[in-house]
């Protein structure tokens, strides 16, 4: 515990040092306010965001469209991580096509996604989605695929129906690879939320730090990309938390 | 009176592969087993008892030969026979509790709650785990562990309970006393047991009959009757002649092949 209290005060205090410099730099001249804001400047900007409640709608925007993505790209990468992953025909046919699609930047199939649904929330929903499912898809037919044989003959042993083994021993044993997964598929999805707001001017705050940027409100922008960080700050932890409660049998004292 | 044998195996052949690059593991393989027995199946490492043992419990089929139990063909599973694996801490589920481990097999048998929470307390009870209820298996010793396994194995109600040299893993202490719960357990309640183990000592200790195999293709090169009476102790009856004239036998034997 004392430990963990060390390790996070050391981390505060390498931010408060880089901003320290930050600060000074402004201070000082030697970066151009107009480009890079001093950090109180940029802090005032979000704090009178907070306080005239400017600052809100867009993020319960962004926050939204990033979790309606990734929720749907989670429950389709688990589901169909699982019929791939239990199937060593699924697995040898398709394994190949999705080592092929997973690394295509999800920004790719924008144009594509732009072309059959507009510029519009279904779009950005179905971008997302697409980008935030390789993680979780992988890691799901991993973890269905890697079953443990010894548990299998103990399914078998105790005539298990198919049902029984996917929902007591399949999905059990593959959720620390999901929970991995899906951990990484959140910060993809705020990334395409970002990017999508931005290309196709959906309310959000991707967009106001593009229009903040293109009219020279640079503590704006800047506000922007804090609120960002921690809201995928925010996120990954707690996705760790439900992550250190679903999984505490594997870090146990023994 | 005769009793009619509770497994019969017949003539059980079991090879792996096909074509020329099959290989025989066991061969010739007979015998019986009557109701309530004990028997201990002995042999060297790869003489092929885990793959007998996986074709009692009808995990694996025959190549040849028939294995029959309760007058039925043995060809899957059914949790009647109930196994007991070598490596206990594979076969237990490490997302579960020591309680939720053993109602597995009461969910299997579709076992409702209130009903289930009460026999996993029973049998949590019986095997000494009532305090360990709610650990994981990783904090457990290799011997609670086991305690788990077997629990879990009689929460399905056996009839016929198949162990894999349950024992071996564990430190003389802890096996002895596993040694005396098990005969004791399934005395009380019935079960016949087939019991594989590489321990001479323990094959004669525990068995109403022991059956030794030597390894290449894995057959059965002598079978002995025990004829201690029940129940044993562990210093008296390692001390008793006839174990010492067994131990005798049957370690000639397995040096012969
Ligand atoms: N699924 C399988 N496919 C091919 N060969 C196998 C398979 N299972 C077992 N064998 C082989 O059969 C032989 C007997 O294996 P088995 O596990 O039954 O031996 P064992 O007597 O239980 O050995 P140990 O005492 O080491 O547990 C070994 O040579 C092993 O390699
Ligand atoms: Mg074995």
């Amino acid at each position: 515990m004392t430990r963990r209290l060390a390790t996070i005060a050391g981390a505060l205090a390498f931010v408060a040092l880089l901003l320290g410099a930050w600060q000074l730099g402004a201070l000082y001249g030697a970066i151009s306010p107009i480009f890079f804001p001093s950090p109180v400047r940029t802090l005032e900007e979000l704090a009178k965001q907070v306080a005239d409640g400017r600052l809100w709608q867009p993020l319960g925007a962004t926050t939204m469209r990033m979790l309606w993505g990734w929720f749907a790209a989670s429950i389709a990468g688990v589901v169909i991580g699982a019929a791939i992953g239990l199937s060593r025909t699924a697995r040898e046919y398709l394994e190949p096509m999705l080592e092929f699609l997973r690394p295509l930047p999800a920004s790719a199939v924008i144009p594509v996604a732009v072309s059959f649904l507009g510029l519009s929330t279904q779009m950005s929903t179905a971008v997302i989605a697409f980008g935030s499912i390789w993680p979780v898809l992988l890691a799901a037919v991993h973890g269905f695929a890697t079953v443990d044989p010894q548990l299998a003959e103990v399914s078998s042993s105790l005539c298990l129906t198919r049902w029984q083994r996917l929902w007591k021993i399949a999905l059990p044993s593959a959720m620390p690879d999901i929970l991995a997964g899906v951990r990484v598929g959140l910060g993809i999805a705020l990334i395409l939320a970002v990017v999508t707001e931005m290309q196709a001017s959906l309310p959000g705050l991707g967009q106001n730090i593009l229009l903040a940027q293109r009219s020279f409100k640079s503590p704006e922008l800047y506000a922007g990309v804090v609120v960002l960080g921690m809201l995928g700050f925010i996120a990954n932890q707690l996705i760790l938390g439900i992550e250190r409660r679903l999984l505490r049998w594997r870090a146990l004292p023994e | 009176m005769i009793q009619a044998p509770v497994i019969e195996v017949r003539t059980v052949g079991m090879s792996f592969g096909n074509g020329t690059g099959a290989r025989a593991v066991l061969t010739d393989i007979s015998f019986d087993v009557v109701e309530g027995a004990f028997l201990c199946i002995v042999g060297p490492s790869g003489c092929g008892k885990t793959t007998l043992l996986r074709l009692l419990a009808g995990l694996l089929r025959t190549t040849t030969g028939v294995i029959r139990c309760h007058g039925e063909p043995v060809t899957v599973p059914s949790r009647d026979r109930a196994i007991i694996f070598q490596d206990y801490s594979k076969a237990l589920l490490p997302w579960r509790t020591v309680a939720n481990n053993v109602a597995l097999a009461l969910e299997a048998c579709g076992v409702e709650e209130p009903e289930r929470g009460a026999q996993v307390s029973a049998l949590l009870r019986t095997m000494g785990l009532t305090r360990a209820a709610d650990q994981y298996p990783s904090q457990l010793s290799g011997g609670m562990q086991q305690r788990v396994q077997i629990a879990r194995c009689l929460a399905q109600r056996p009839r016929i309970l198949l162990m894999d040299e349950p024992f071996g893993a564990l430190d003389a202490i802890t096996r002895q006393g596993l040694q005396d719960e098990v005969t004791r357990l399934a005395l009380e309640l019935g079960t016949t047991v087939v019991f594989i183990t590489h321990d001479l000592e323990e094959a004669i200790y525990l068995g109403d009959h022991v059956i030794v195999l030597a390894a290449n293709p894995g057959r059965i090169v002598e079978r002995i009757e025990v004829g201690i009476a029940r129940p044993r102790s562990q210093l008296a009856t390692r001390e008793d002649p006839r174990f010492l004239a067994h131990r005798h036998r049957l370690f000639d034997m397995l040096q012969d092949h």
